[in-house]
């Protein structure tokens, strides 16, 4: 059983605590967070125990690995500090806010032979990993072009208030939505890559993008149109959707579909020529605890896995992460500004 | 409770296999006249019990309910809190702001403030709060039983606050003379700690049950064998497991179960609806 801590639990935190909680291989020994209320709440009501200042909690209890679920500008700070001290990392996305410093902790959890993993957790969803597996089986052939889109309704009103609305607090379509799309492309088409274009637009806010197009281009042949638009009314919840363009067929995909279309059949994998419709009840979901679905569940059963030593590497790694980070500080730069 | 319930899904575009169907479904629902209608023909064709997330687009349809005589035999199951108002609010803005955010002005809020940690550390004057608040949408109505929703039932058991849920089963017969019932996706591990940690006798449970397995978790296999046993009463939903199965399939698998007493579905046609019943009404008379 290994021991892991928990630093930050109010907001998702609270959910991975629960999660982390129930994960099998884990055993949570601390928490810690600066909300004094919730931290007597936590402290009064469960078993864990309570710190309001995380290198305390460190000293104080031995752990094997923590969860970094602070606001983002705190990241790098505590993920350093953490492994420095030989504990492994979850952190939660974005990795940190620039690649110069997740660089530098991919480095440092190299150098100490460290485990870490971010919070990307599309790539826990099983439609996202069957699309994965078919890739990676060549089953679309050779891919030649991608349109990766992420919608969602969080800016719908002129606004000029808020984080949301300042970049140096982490705000902006770009750094808010953008890490979970282009972390999308890099899972499906692999972290060598460039970024060919960038525009990034205003809707209604005022010091900050609310679209962002970029084309990527990964291993100089697949290239990308990624699309990001966090002021779209339309949508219920975001939803990110993937077109991708092969020369055997198309895949059509989201976190609850996927489509398939084949210029011929492919026996082995059991498909037919045309249209081919999966749903997310075709995938096994089982998880042994369930709270805001099971990507979240299975995200932090492969952490367990890499505390344990059953696996060497996260499927969400710190370098895949950081490559993240360097999408978006390049996207940045060669949009020259919001426009 | 009867055996059939009416659920309200299809009435706010939930849907987990599409979201395609998802929109759809939230177009035909635009309005408080649409819902009311289909429940107009839920209860005319004999299905007595609704069951809902106190969610505000329901005020109106709820109020036309209370004045209508024809509704005099229909039963209100209540789900609490509504998921995306509360739940959500206590992940974007933390436990106590949520509490603010929802119960403004609120005199032992306000009591709270001034007393400090000593009592907000403490879930069950929160939780009473909250079930109070609520349930101020159904007075004077015929209210069946009030269920948990599985967001918080879940959270609850993640983090070992299971307390919680004794007094929450506690308060709702105690202040409203109803049981209270459990939304959840960890069935099996909420009837371990319902029937044998905290000794609540026969309590309802509500989670998914298809012949597919879609989140019966751990395992389906796990989930059939806890239902087996028929401690608890056990409603089951997402018998269609979002239409992946077919209704005749989908009832023939709960019926052969031992331990389903009831089912909670929703469709958004009148045909679908009396299929469903039908089917229904069919396997368990055998």
């Amino acid at each position: 059983m290994k021991k892991l801590g928990v630093i930050g639990v109010g907001k998702m935190g609270l959910s991975h605590l629960a999660i982390a909680n129930q994960t099998v291989g884990i055993e949570v020994a601390a928490i810690c967070d600066t909300s004094k209320t919730l931290l007597h709440f936590l402290e009064k009501n469960t078993k864990f125990r309570a710190f309001s200042d995380y290198k305390k909690m460190i000293d104080d209890v031995e752990l094997d690995g923590v969860m970094v679920n602070v606001p983002n500008t705190f990241h790098f700070e505590i993920a350093k500090y953490c492994l420095e001290k030989g504990i492994n990392v979850f952190v939660e996305k974005p990795f940190t806010l620039t690649y110069k410093e997740s660089q530098e902790l991919v480095e440092l959890a190299k150098s100490k032979n460290l485990k870490g993993q971010v919070g990307y957790v599309n790539r826990f969803n099983p439609i996202f990993q069957r699309v994965k597996k078919l890739l990676d089986e060549k089953v679309l052939g050779e891919i030649g072009s991608y349109i990766n889109r992420m919608v969602g309704g969080v800016i719908i009103a002129e606004s000029s208030k808020g984080w949301r609305n300042d970049y140096s607090k982490g705000g902006g379509c770009l750094f808010d939505y953008g890490p979970h799309c282009f972390d999308l492309s890099t899972y499906f088409f692999g972290t060598d890559v460039q970024i060919v274009s960038s525009v990034l637009k205003k809707v209604f806010s005022t010091m900050v993008d609310d679209i962002v197009s970029a084309m990527l281009l990964h291993d100089d042949k697949i290239v990308g149109y990624n699309y990001i638009n966090w002021s779209d009314n339309s949508v219920r919840k975001a939803s990110n959707t993937i077109e991708i363009f092969g020369s055997k067929g198309k895949i059509i995909a989201n976190k609850q579909e996927l489509s398939i279309y084949m210029n011929e059949a492919d026996v082995s994998n059991n498909l037919q020529k045309g249209w081919n419709q999966f749903y997310i009840t075709d995938e096994n979901t089982d998880v042994n605890y369930y709270l805001r679905g099971e990507d979240f569940s299975r995200q932090l059963e492969e952490f367990s896995q890499l505390l344990n030593g059953t696996i060497s590497e996260s499927r969400s790694s710190l370098y895949s992460a950081s490559i993240t980070d360097k999408i978006l500080e390049e996207t940045f730069k060669l949009s020259g500004g919001v426009q | 409770m009867d055996k059939i319930i009416f659920g309200d899904n299809q009435f706010f575009g939930v849907n987990h296999m599409s979201e395609q169907t998802s929109i759809k479904q939230s177009q035909k629902f635009k309005s408080a006249d649409e819902i009311f209608k289909t429940l107009e023909y839920v209860n005319d064709i004999g299905i007595k019990s609704f069951m809902f997330t106190t969610h505000d687009q329901l005020e109106p349809v709820l109020e036309r309910i209370k004045n209508d005589s024809r509704f005099k035999d229909f039963k209100l199951i209540p789900c609490m809190p509504y998921a995306h108002k509360y739940a959500n609010a206590m992940v974007e803005l933390g436990i106590f702001e949520a509490i603010n955010k929802f119960t403004p002005g609120n005199k032992l809020m306000a009591g709270l403030k001034g007393v400090g940690s000593l009592i907000t550390s403490d879930p069950v004057p929160i939780m009473e709060l909250l079930v109070d608040s609520e349930m101020k949408l159904l007075k004077g109505m015929n209210v069946e039983a009030i269920f948990l929703q599985n967001i918080v039932t879940d959270l609850l058991i993640g983090l070992g606050l299971t307390n919680v849920l004794y007094e929450f089963s506690r308060y709702t017969e105690k202040k409203y003379g109803v049981k209270a019932g459990f939304f959840t996706m960890n069935h099996v591990k909420l009837h371990n700690i319902l029937v044998n940690d905290l000794g609540i006798v026969n309590p309802m449970i509500c989670s998914d049950i298809n012949k597919i397995g879609f989140r019966m978790n751990p395992s389906q296999m796990d989930v059939e064998s806890v239902l087996e046993k028929h401690d608890s009463f056990n409603i089951a939903m997402s018998i269609l497991a979002s239409g992946a199965i077919k209704p005749s399939e989908a009832v023939e698998y709960v019926s052969s179960l031992n331990g389903v007493d009831s089912i909670l579905f929703g469709a958004s046609s009148p045909a679908h609806i009396l299929e469903t019943k039908e089917l229904i009404e069919a396997a368990f008379s055998h």
